[in-house]
């Protein structure tokens, strides 16, 4: 309903500014009257107060870049869901995985891989699941792949006889309100890689998707260097 | 009158302006690395009986679901690589130091990690876990679970049933938690 009201005089421009927030050239600090514009101000201050939350929470990808890293994030929440991509750096990766007696095995395996942390968080009062097996990523030639699952990958660290299964996303989960999760997802891809990220999950009912556009990989040194 | 009214009037649209810088500011610059902790704990919709195992701590006593029968159980799985770990364990030890003497326990499960690894760990946290903590080296534990990530926590009734559950970082410090422990106690078994 509050959605509704945020945006009634914009169809079709979801996630975009409300017309109810005062812009440049908006009349609303010119009201006359004792006390009146301060009423509308404060007025106005309820709305964009009612507003925010939805804005932040409209579909929109949000694109942000650590100012101590320079690494870029993308995080989009829809529908239950709340889903953020971090940057990882192949040196943090490596570190990661270096660091805890893991054999070096599992780390030779993710060389040519581009690793991006993720947290995904059921934001709603209902039961929400995903499964990464449908989700795919479409390369800059336009060919579409699939996301090498964490099971994939248990696998292929167990042929290598390591029997190491922490660290990845898992391939899918039912999530209760309030469960969330975090962990690396992998793309076959050189660092640097630009793509677009389709991904879904099931909420309501219902099989919801969402894309993130011009997706980059972390590149191979940190930014700056 | 009209002056004072009007003085009034600047002083509010400076206040509100600042709200406004703040409010800006806030939804600008606040960028959580992860989630807030909630505290929220699902109720399992069928419970089942928790799979037994006997797993040993660092000085190697033994522990199994067997033994713990009767008591409430809280089993947290998990590792020292996985932040939200880090984050939920002082609330842990709060609630395990809140309800000693009472027929309930924490015990955490490290997944895969060697004791001498986890204990330099644990002494770089801000509170030093006391309750229990065993180690799941292969993993089987966790599979016996269904634990998918971590850290993924459990709630066992004094049967042996488990009867909540919570898939990433909680604040287990909270009254509602505790409260639902409590209930737990109050139940027959």
């Amino acid at each position: 309903m509050a959605s509704k009201a945020c945006h009634s005089t914009s169809p079709g421009s979801r996630g975009r500014k409300p017309s109810h927030i005062p812009v440049a050239g908006d009349n609303a600090f010119s009201a006359s009257g004792e006390g009146g514009y301060v009423r509308k101000l404060l007025n106005r201050t309820a709305w964009f107060l009612l507003c925010v939350p939805l804005l932040v929470n409209s579909g929109e990808v949000v694109r942000k870049k650590n100012p101590d890293t320079g690494l870029l994030s993308w995080k989009v929440k829809e529908s239950g869901l709340s889903i953020e991509f971090i940057q990882v750096l192949p040196d943090y990766v490596a570190a990661v995985y270096g660091s805890r007696d893991i054999p070096p095995a599992v780390l030779e395996s993710m060389a040519g891989y581009c690793v991006f942390g993720t947290i995904l968080k059921n934001e709603s009062a209902q039961e929400l699941t995903y499964r990464m097996a449908d989700w795919r990523y479409v390369t800059r030639d336009g060919s579409e792949h699939r996301i090498k699952t964490k099971t994939e990958w248990v696998a292929e660290w167990k042929g290598r006889g390591v029997s190491y299964r922490w660290s990845l996303l898992p391939d899918d989960q039912v999530f209760e309100p309030g469960d969330w999760s975090q962990g690396f997802i992998t793309f076959r891809l050189p660092p640097d890689s630009v793509f677009d990220l389709k991904f879904s999950w099931r909420y309501q009912g219902e099989e919801h998707t969402g894309t993130i556009r011009d997706m980059r990989c972390a590149p191979a040194r940190p930014p700056g260097e | 009158m009209h002056l004072q009214g009007r003085r009034v009037n600047d002083r509010a649209a400076r206040v509100i302006a600042i709200l406004w810088l703040l409010l800006l500011a806030g939804v600008v610059f606040a960028q959580p690395a992860e989630p807030e902790l909630g505290h929220q704990l699902n109720p399992v919709k069928e419970p089942v009986p928790a799979p037994d195992f006997t797993l040993r701590d660092m000085d190697d006593r033994a522990y199994s679901i067997r033994d713990l029968r009767g008591s409430v159980v809280m089993l947290n799985f998990w590792a020292t690589w996985c932040p939200p770990c880090r984050h939920e364990m002082p609330s842990l030890e709060a609630l395990y130091r809140k309800f000693s003497g009472e027929a309930f326990t924490v015990i955490g499960i490290n997944e895969w990690e060697d004791p001498d690894l986890v204990f330099a760990y644990m002494g770089d946290l801000s509170v030093f876990p006391t309750f229990p903590i065993v180690y799941d080296r292969d993993g089987d534990v966790s599979v016996a679970y269904g634990v998918k990530g971590l850290p993924t926590t459990y709630l066992l009734n004094r049967n042996g049933d488990i009867v909540y559950r919570a898939v990433g970082g909680r604040n287990f410090d909270h009254p509602e938690v505790e409260k639902t422990i409590r209930a737990l106690l109050e139940e027959r078994n």
